[in-house]
């Protein structure tokens, strides 16, 4: 089996076991194993309908299992809303970005999280605009994330910017995983780059990061593993650096079983992706 | 804020006193100054309101409500100050009720306010019994007519109302999460903002300032109306929007809505002493509110394709 655990992490951060949830008649997840390291990128991927969302509300906290248990670092845990998982470190990029259009930036990164004035001030509810705005300003320096003016609204930022803002709130507060749902789905080209080099930038500080996409080079180009699902169950685990996008759909389509996709790929082959930015 | 309000305001200024004799003496801006408190106060809350993408047309009827309340209240010889907590509380409750048809319940807030509306003026008749109530308490009535450091208390009042909404507005943390949940209300859950609450607080607030509102104009005319008030949450709405507020949320401040209020009061007046028909300045204020809307939208369609 094709089981590439990422060398730098001896254990992971979170790991999800035997994990099953219906709903109604539906099994929309059953035994499902999932595993997230420090300092690795882990692609989930799947056709439509095969549990990549229930898993990750699950692991966010949104929806609770039927069965199967969640640890974080050895130890379980149990996630009964979002505000838990939070509180663990877990943060999650929606889809539809959840950013405040008409909020400037620090505000944003700082939504529901804001910094208090000290003393008085900060126990009647003032917050501190100076210390977000500056902290706001190191962050994105950090991440290279470039959007001029700190003060404008989040609405006059490009789609790219506006995603990498959405993605640095994220991993502003997701000090132990981050959670990625489609972040490039409304992106050009050069705006998905950006966006994938900042979630290798944070994986790079030893952030753990769950990338889910339908964007099969994306996934290649930036993934270390690629957790694939297909009716509800993990169908397998492929390494991008020897596996093949055809490899991946076939498991992901139930074309192909999991002993027939472990044969390393072609050495003409390319590791999938390093699209150039446009 | 509007810099252009500004600029009106100040040529209106120019023009008035240049044209209208009397605009710039005492007696017109202390005139000014009480006659735009009441509508003031209630345009401020209804910019709370507005900010989370919402609209309260109940304040006017509540405005009428609560002045019918402490007329009958004083006119039953019940101390003023008890009075008007009992007023101020009443339209809190109101508010309430209001927030959480709209929050809870999540009913449009112009058919919950709507319905509030009929509610509140069908009772300000009912306990008004159709008629003027009088009351005899001067020392109530005196406070709308006196004044503090040469100003008229009305106006303390609304520069009071208007300096804590703003501080709370701008520099608070509840004070963003409206801007927030205006701007989009799923974001602002998913940040982990209380909206329920929020909303709650919001009308709260606007109803709360409808009270205070109403407690003046009633002080003011040393009498409860069970008319009054009817169509001021026009006029409070209109004010906001002036002054920057829009009705999709997110934007407007109370600065803002303080010069709206300011532009209307003096187009009025200074249309008034040139001896204008007073319909004239209505139907001005109608077609800035529609440019200045206009302008809006151009600007933000500038934004748009900037993209």
């Amino acid at each position: 089996m094709v089981s590439a655990a990422p060398a730098q992490a001896l254990a992971p951060i979170l790991r999800a076991r035997a994990i099953s949830k219906r709903f109604g008649n539906v099994i929309a997840l059953q035994d499902v194993d999932f595993e997230a390291y420090a300092g690795d990128i882990v692609a989930l991927i799947g056709d439509n309908g095969a549990g990549k969302s229930t898993l990750i509300k699950i692991i966010s906290g949104a929806i609770l299992p039927d069965s199967g248990t969640l640890a974080m670092r050895g130890s379980p845990v149990y996630f009964h809303n979002p505000r838990d998982a939070r509180d663990a470190g877990i943060e999650t990029a929606y889809q539809d970005l959840a950013l405040a259009p008409d909020l400037d930036i620090p505000a944003n990164l700082f939504l529901a999280r804001e910094i208090v004035r000290p003393g008085l001030l900060g126990r009647l509810d003032f917050f501190d605009r100076r210390a977000m705005r500056e902290r706001a300003e190191e962050h994105l320096r950090d991440f290279g994330i470039k959007v001029g003016s700190m003060e404008q609204r989040v609405d006059t930022l490009s789609g790219g910017q506006r995603q990498s803002i959405a993605v640095a709130r994220t991993v502003f507060w997701g000090s132990a995983l981050i959670i990625m749902d489609e972040p490039t789905a409304a992106l050009g080209v050069a705006q998905s780059a950006l966006v994938l080099d900042l979630m290798r930038k944070v994986r790079d500080a030893g952030t753990a990061v769950v990338f889910i996409s339908h964007n099969l080079p994306q996934v290649f180009e930036a993934a270390d593993r690629i957790a694939v699902m297909r009716h509800g169950r993990r169908v397998g685990t492929l390494d991008p650096r020897t596996a093949t996008m055809d490899q991946a759909v076939s498991l992901m389509t139930g074309a192909t079983t999991l002993e027939s996709v472990s044969q390393p790929r072609s050495s003409q082959q390319n590791r999938g992706g390093n699209i150039p930015p446009s | 804020m509007r810099f252009g309000l500004v600029g009106i305001i100040a040529v209106l200024v120019i023009v008035f006193s240049a044209t209208a004799s009397g605009f710039l003496t005492l007696q017109n801006l202390d005139n000014n100054a009480r006659q735009m408190a009441v509508v003031g106060i209630l345009a401020v809350g209804e910019t709370f309101v507005i900010i989370t993408a919402g609209i309260d047309l109940s304040v006017g009827s509540l405005l009428g409500f609560g002045g019918i309340i402490i007329a009958l209240g004083l006119a039953h010889n019940l101390p003023a100050g008890l009075a008007v907590v009992i007023v101020l509380a009443v339209s809190v409750v109101i508010g309430l009720v209001n927030g959480a048809l709209i929050s809870s319940a999540a009913l449009p807030p112009f058919i919950v306010t709507l319905g509030m509306l009929g509610i509140l003026r069908g009772l300000t008749q009912i306990f008004g019994n159709g008629q003027q109530v009088g009351y005899d308490a001067a020392s109530f009535s005196n406070f709308a007519s006196n004044t503090t450091l040469g100003i008229p208390n009305l106006f303390w009042i609304l520069v009071l109302v208007c300096a804590a909404s703003a501080v709370f507005l701008h520099l608070t943390r509840r004070g963003r999460y409206m801007y927030a949940i205006g701007s989009n209300v799923e974001s602002a859950r998913r940040a982990g903002i209380n909206v329920n609450a929020t909303l709650l607080t919001v009308y709260a607030i606007s109803a709360l300032l409808a009270g205070i509102a109403g407690v003046l104009l009633t002080a003011r005319q040393a009498q409860g109306d069970p008319n009054a008030g009817t169509g001021y949450e026009l006029d409070a709405i209109a004010a906001a929007v002036l002054g920057g507020a829009s009705l999709f949320g997110a934007r407007g401040s109370i600065i803002g809505t303080f010069l709206g209020v300011l532009l209307v009061q003096i187009m009025t007046n200074g249309l008034n002493l040139l001896n204008f028909d007073p319909q004239v300045a209505r139907m001005l204020e109608g077609a800035l509110l529609i440019l200045f809307v206009y302008i809006d939208h151009l600007r933000k369609l500038r934004v748009a394709a900037a993209w």
